[in-house]
């Protein structure tokens, strides 16, 4: 019986995703970023975001444990109970989370696996600017035409504080913005006037090339929103790529202090890879972004043929010189030359070796 | 709804392959191709991104959780959403008949009714006349169906007619066409 949201991870995809981790992990790596290990096993706190999804256990004193069900706030109680010596400093990891529902946000199993970092106690737009860049290679390391989409949910929590209209209807007008639900967005704003009601009518449609913000920025818009627009220009600038904008992103702005970001592939209808910067909310200063390793293959849909090795050797000399001449070699475990040499045809290993000679078999 | 949807597309200028003649699942044109689904069945192509964009009701998005873009209300197909009563029922509500479950779960969440919802397939009203439940929620038109069967429509819960619905991505990705797609059709059913 195998739990339902599982997976098995044959032969070659299992290969196929180690060696998608090590190509990220390698990158990350070459711009700073130390791996670190998180306890897979974590105790309950009713507080983190996902308590109510995440798999419990009961440990032997009768407290409740959880798996791990997200990075971040794992790697946040890290930094708690052991603070880094220097900032800023730069972490990524990779390994396996747990969900006991299944969640359309985050790839459609139960146990999945992600690879991210966290660049922890700087902010700004160079900051901002490197995960961008990072988020980009990422892609790129992995063979796929992505396209990068940049929010500031900010900017939209901000203009809906500066309303003062009661929390449940400012609730109302986040899900229809969130929905770029147009209409409902205008009845909302006929029975709840607000000087605010042109800019957030013009919000949900600010989606598209770096165009957009200079029209967000033609807006009456509260001060900070204006800053974080300017900021978020700048980092555009640092950047030096083209990435698509939404300013009418309007989805957990109390989570995402800054910039939220996803990235999008063509032919292909969920995001790649997801993050942000998230200041205060575990950290002081943080940004960071994860991808889903099971997203990620199921766009990349790699050849799906095992890889033969090169020979059979017949003994460990042959087999051991044979490998340092670079070859890929299995050990025979019998004396039966026909039953090696079907065993041989029927996986596609062309050599056998014996003696240190080799010779097809 | 296919054949209202099919004439506002075309004439907001979506190049749209021609539907005569033999049924068939799947019309593929130059540019676009169409997919004529069940209504549920619109949501989960879209938000999968198998279809970019799709017309559906509001009464289906209520009772879906999927994350989609919903830019233009299109006007036609109107509907409501009302929760409908036996004369002869009368107390508490504590079983409720639906063929939709999330949005009637949640008015009773709302309400903080203690009554079960249970999940029907159709012809709703016969489980308030066989007594299989005290009241149930259902889609009404003009409520002439209701009042045959002797039922009572208590209280309109919410208003519903087509909807554009657009995949996250897509609309980013497709923007070139999607987006005057989105206001001309804005313009049409205003």
């Amino acid at each position: 019986m195998r739990p339902e949201g599982t997976r098995f991870y044959l032969p070659p995809e299992a290969r196929l995703r180690q060696e998608l981790l090590e190509r990220l992990r390698k990158l990350f790596y070459a711009w700073g970023y130390e791996p670190v290990e998180l306890p897979a096993l974590e105790a309950h706190d009713p507080a983190h975001p996902l308590a109510q999804k995440a798999f419990k256990l009961v440990d032997r004193t009768g407290e409740v444990l959880a798996l791990r069900s997200e990075f971040t706030t794992a790697l946040a109680r890290m930094l708690q109970a052991e603070p880094p010596p220097l900032l800023p400093v730069r972490y990524q990891y990779a390994g396996t989370l747990w969900l006991r529902e299944r969640d359309p946000e985050l790839g459609r199993m139960r146990e999945y696996t992600q690879v991210g970092l966290e660049y922890v106690g700087a902010s700004g737009p160079l900051a901002d600017a490197e995960v961008l860049a990072l988020a980009l290679e990422a892609l790129r390391a992995l063979g796929l035409k992505g396209v990068l989409e940049v929010g500031l949910p900010g900017v939209v929590g901000e203009v809906l504080r500066a309303t003062g209209l009661p929390p449940e209807v400012q609730a109302r007008l986040q899900a229809a913005i969130h929905r770029k639900n147009t209409p409902e967005l205008q009845a909302l704003l006929r029975d709840h006037p607000t000087p605010w009601a042109r800019t957030l009518l013009a919000l949900p449609d600010l989606y598209g090339e770096e165009e957009v913000l200079e029209e967000a920025l033609g807006l009456e818009l509260p001060e900070k929103a204006r800053a974080d627009l300017l900021a978020l220009r700048r980092t555009l600038e640092v950047l030096g790529e083209p990435v698509l904008l939404d300013l009418g992103m309007a989805r957990r702005f109390d989570y995402y202090t800054g910039l939220f970001f996803r990235a999008y592939t063509e032919g292909f209808g969920l995001p790649l890879l997801g993050g942000g910067r998230y200041d205060g909310v575990l950290l002081e200063r943080a940004a960071g972004f994860a991808l889903g390793l099971e997203r990620v293959m199921e766009v990349l849909r790699p050849p799906w043929a095992e890889d033969p090795p090169d020979a059979l050797a017949l003994d460990l000399p042959t087999l051991k010189s044979l490998q340092a001449q670079g070859m890929r070699v299995e050990l025979a475990w019998t004396e039966d030359r026909e039953a090696l040499c079907a065993y041989a045809r029927q996986r596609g290993i062309r050599l056998i070796g014996e003696k240190g000679e080799v010779r097809p078999c | 709804m296919f054949q209202e949807a099919y004439r506002a597309l075309k004439e907001a200028g979506l190049p749209l392959p021609p539907v005569e003649g033999e049924r068939v699942l799947l019309f593929q044109g130059e540019e676009v191709a169409l997919l004529e689904l069940r209504n549920k069945d619109v949501p989960v192509y879209v938000d999968l991104g198998i279809a970019d964009a799709g017309v559906v009701g509001k009464d289906v998005l209520l009772d879906t959780d999927r994350d989609l873009y919903e830019p233009v209300d299109l006007g036609f197909g109107a509907c409501r959403l009302s929760l409908i009563r036996h004369p002869s029922s009368t107390g508490p509500i504590r079983r409720i008949a639906t063929k939709y479950p999330r949005f009637t779960q949640r008015v009773v969440r709302e309400r903080g009714w203690a009554a079960d919802v249970v999940e029907l397939s159709g012809n709703i009203e016969l489980a308030a006349l066989t007594g299989l439940a005290d009241a149930v929620v259902d889609v009404v038109q003009t409520g002439a169906t209701l009042r045959a069967a002797g039922l009572l429509e208590v209280e309109v819960l919410a208003h519903s007619t087509a909807r554009l619905v657009v995949n996250r991505q897509a609309l980013k990705l497709k923007r070139a066409l999607l987006k005057p797609l989105i206001q001309r059709l804005r313009e049409r059913s205003r």
